[in-house]
């Protein structure tokens, strides 16, 4: 299968939901829809702030406490970048429709509990980020997220951005970074054995995909090809969809 | 806790009195239907179905399990349908909705019941191993008429399945991976499709097509025939509201055989054209290690 | 830092992602009256203005003001705002209307219409609507409407709407609609072209993105229904809108 290495999105593709967004990157696709700020229920309703509810929903198959965690890690991230004090004892609420996910064509996949791993965190963020923007909630800053694995091949031990399936199921340990666009570490998860020497590298690696400089108009027609850089230019891609959304939603202006 | 809007008396006054000229507020003709659109995923069995601003994503997948004890020589089918919120903040998690339990009824009795997929072909050793086959409905946007677009994404994401390929040599069953050998289809027998009727007014006397959530609000009953392309009627199902003339329903199954015919002959289009996209070069025939099979769809 | 391409004097075409401090050559300086900041920006103190929501950047040095445009779908009510509000029930000596779904209740008081008294005050029932203006609302409190000019007296044609339909559309596309030259300045010329063509109707549009439409011939109420949606829902340019009408009158009659 051929699995598309740039990332795509469109947004406001759920007509009735207040925002949505489908995103696409390393053959994983999530659609997501936001609403808010809602009414929020009496048990969620916090008197300072709004309540940041986040549902994450597989493809098949019912959701698990593995479901439950990455509901928990978004739902506590995404809280740090939305001004939830700007409606207080108000809900937002974001629900992530996972729909497609790379296919692991050397084993069968079991689908009794979708167990949902580590590797779709950054697709899940995307998407809820493109989300709250095409729903228009205030936010502090924009931010985007990557994973990095550990593969240990040949005896030596190299590090891969949006790892595969394969990648994900040999890998020593894996590892999900967030940054925003102030280019602060926002979310830093991780899975497995590593050394510090080693997540020192993957930070560094995450840093280059998530916080590379967006060009100036000037240069936008000549992206430069750095032969170091690996991975998507995620900033440079938000930051263009986004234009794309702006310009048509005032088309009139 | 998040309620759901009602239309205002304005609102329903205005729509009851519309229909009595005939008009609806999108400009169709009653037993018209809105655009009819339908995308497959990357992968075998996820059929993105929208009509008009309703959203439907359907996912199939198999897995090996061991057959109930009473039908030792049945796979197992089953559909699942769950309102996310997604569709509507007024619907919670792990709560189902009248709504979502009876569309879940629905497809069960029009998919399942039907015997539109054939349970028996599931069956590898009897007693022992079959395979499960699970459909996940989601409905990402609810603009009316959930059945008529879920049961075309179900009946779809079935069709465009491919099962893992499995093989028995004495008495050892093989499963083969993806790698291995190209996954095959379920033996599918006929394509059941819902077409849910509207009526108005105090007789029922005002019968439309494919309402909107508008209209689904005002509405004073409804009618959902399933049947497939030949006439087979699967079920008909008239829960509650008015009652109606048993002259006018016979008219509407006419009606609803077109529109099933209609939707059957879209479906087979949009099939073939993925498989040629997916069947680059033409080598899908030579990896696949099944027989043909003409099934009756 | 920000992307900008200067328009013309007053209005700088500048995409804002979050957390982007705008150069201080955008900002209208003015000595003699304060800097008003409108939606979408936030103030950090001492010195930095930060954008919240991605839109374009507005000035207006004659009011030394500066505000970001963007299309958000929920409705947040702001005082003055003209509002379609529908009933839900009443209380003692106030009615609770719903002016978005899922959202909380507003209140109207019984006495706030036209020469209303404790006994000659409208009787409304549940599902009724009423054009009304937003009075009182801030993060911490549900929202207050009312159908009568506190100064005046009078109700300015706001009260309740009887018969009609109720369309939906955009929020942004109902602020274009209810700007004072909405031709001009909002690119918005559906109802002009309507009432050219002969067709008689009432309107009245509320900033919450929903808009009544009244008038004796129903063909004619759905037409200009149909005519807001397609412009709204089109993106639709004047030339557009044009087609678009002349389309719809003619397969009226």
């Amino acid at each position: 299968m051929t699995v598309t290495t740039a990332p795509e999105a469109a947004l406001g593709v759920l007509p009735r939901a207040d925002g949505s967004a489908k995103y696409s990157h390393a053959g994983y696709t999530v659609t997501a829809s936001v609403n808010g700020p809602i009414e929020a229920q009496r048990r969620d309703e916090h008197p300072y702030e709004a309540h940041v509810d986040v549902i994450v929903r597989p493809a098949a198959g019912v959701g698990s406490t593995r479901e439950r965690h990455l509901e928990s890690i978004l739902q506590s991230s995404l809280t740090q970048i939305i001004l939830v004090k700007n409606f207080p004892r108000s809900l937002i609420q974001i629900v992530l429709q996972v729909e497609d996910t790379p296919e692991n064509d050397y084993v069968n996949t079991k689908l009794v509990q979708a167990s949902l791993n580590f590797a779709i965190m950054p697709a899940l963020f995307q998407t809820a980020v493109l989300a709250l923007l095409s729903a228009g909630v205030p936010m502090r800053a924009t931010a985007t997220a990557t994973a990095v694995a550990i593969v240990p091949q040949d005896g030596t031990k190299t590090s891969v951005v949006d790892p595969s399936p394969r990648d994900a199921e040999i890998a020593q340990s894996v590892h999900v970074l967030a940054f925003t666009s102030h280019d602060e570490l926002l979310l830093a998860e991780s899975e497995g054995d590593f050394t510090v020497k080693e997540w020192d590298d993957v930070y560094e690696t995450a840093k280059q995909v998530c916080c590379r400089p967006v060009p100036a108009k000037e240069g936008m027609e000549m992206v430069l090809d750095d032969e170091h850089t690996n991975g998507p230019d995620l900033r440079h891609f938000l930051r263009s969809t986004m234009e794309q959304k702006v310009a048509s939603d005032l088309h009139w202006k | 806790m998040p309620r759901e809007a009602e239309p205002s008396l304005n609102e329903r006054q205005f729509v009851l009195q519309a229909l009595q000229d005939s008009i609806r507020l999108d400009g169709r003709e009653l037993d018209q239907y809105r655009p009819l659109e339908l995308t497959f995923g990357d992968q075998y069995g996820v059929a993105d179905v929208t009509l008009g601003k309703t959203r439907v994503l359907a996912k199939a997948s198999a897995e090996l399990t061991v057959p109930y004890a009473d039908r030792p020589l049945d796979g197992i089918f089953n559909i699942a349908t769950e309102l996310s919120p997604m569709t509507s903040p007024a619907f919670e998690v792990n709560r189902p909705t009248e709504t979502e339990v009876l569309i879940s009824r629905l497809l069960e009795k029009t998919v399942r019941r039907s015997g539109a997929l054939d349970t028996e072909s599931l069956c590898l050793v009897a007693g022992q191993k079959c395979w499960s086959i699970r459909v996940d409905v989601h409905v990402l946007s609810h603009d009316g008429n959930l059945i008529d677009a879920a049961c075309f994404a179900v009946v779809a994401a079935l069709r465009h399945f491919r099962k893992p390929d499995t093989s028995m040599e004495g008495g050892v069953l093989t499963v083969y991976t993806p790698a291995e050998r190209e996954p095959v289809p379920l033996s599918w027998l006929h394509s059941p499709f819902c077409v849910t009727w509207s009526f108005f007014g105090e007789e029922g006397d005002i019968a439309l097509l494919d309402a909107t959530w508008m209209e689904e609000q005002v509405r004073s009953g409804s009618c959902t025939i399933s049947l497939n392309k030949h006439g087979e009627i699967c079920q008909i199902a008239k829960l509650g509201g008015v009652p109606v003339e048993a002259v006018s329903l016979l008219q509407c199954t006419n009606v609803a055989l077109i529109k099933a015919k209609d939707m059957s002959s879209k479906l087979d289009k949009w099939l073939a054209e993925d498989a040629k996209r997916r069947d680059k070069g033409g080598l899908l025939a030579e990896l696949s290690a099944e027989n043909d099979r003409v099934p009756d769809i | 830092m920000c992307t900008s391409t200067v328009c013309n004097t007053k209005k700088q075409n500048l995409f804002n992602p979050p957390r982007r401090p705008h150069p201080p050559h955008l900002i209208p300086s003015s000595t003699s009256k304060p800097l008003r900041l409108g939606p979408g920006l936030r103030h950090l103190p001492p010195s930095d203005i930060i954008p919240t929501v991605a839109g374009q950047l507005i000035t207006n040095p004659q009011k030394n003001s500066m505000w970001v445009e963007y299309n958000n779908n929920r409705y947040l009510p702001t005082p003055g705002d003209l509002i379609l509000a529908q009933i839900t029930r009443s209380g003692p000596d106030l009615y609770y209307c719903s002016l978005s779904p899922h959202t909380p209740l507003a209140t109207l008081p019984h006495l706030s219409f036209e020469s209303a008294t404790k006994k000659t005050r409208p009787q409304l029932s549940p599902g009724s609507l009423v054009y009304a203006r937003v009075v009182l609302a801030n993060k911490h409190m549900d929202p207050e409407i009312e159908c009568v000019s506190s100064s005046t007296g009078k109700s300015d044609g706001l009260g309740e709407l009887k018969g009609g339909m109720v369309f939906d559309v955009s929020l942004q596309f109902a602020r274009r609609l209810l700007m004072s030259k909405s031709r001009e300045e909002g690119k918005v010329e559906v109802l002009e072209l309507l009432g050219e063509e002969g067709l008689a109707f009432e309107i009245a549009v509320g900033r919450n993105g929903r808009v009544w439409v009244g008038g004796e011939d129903l063909k004619a109420v759905v037409v200009v229904g149909r005519a807001l949606r397609g412009a709204d829902e089109g993106g639709l340019g004047v030339e557009g809108q044009r087609k678009l009408v002349r389309g719809l009158v003619r397969g009226m009659k």
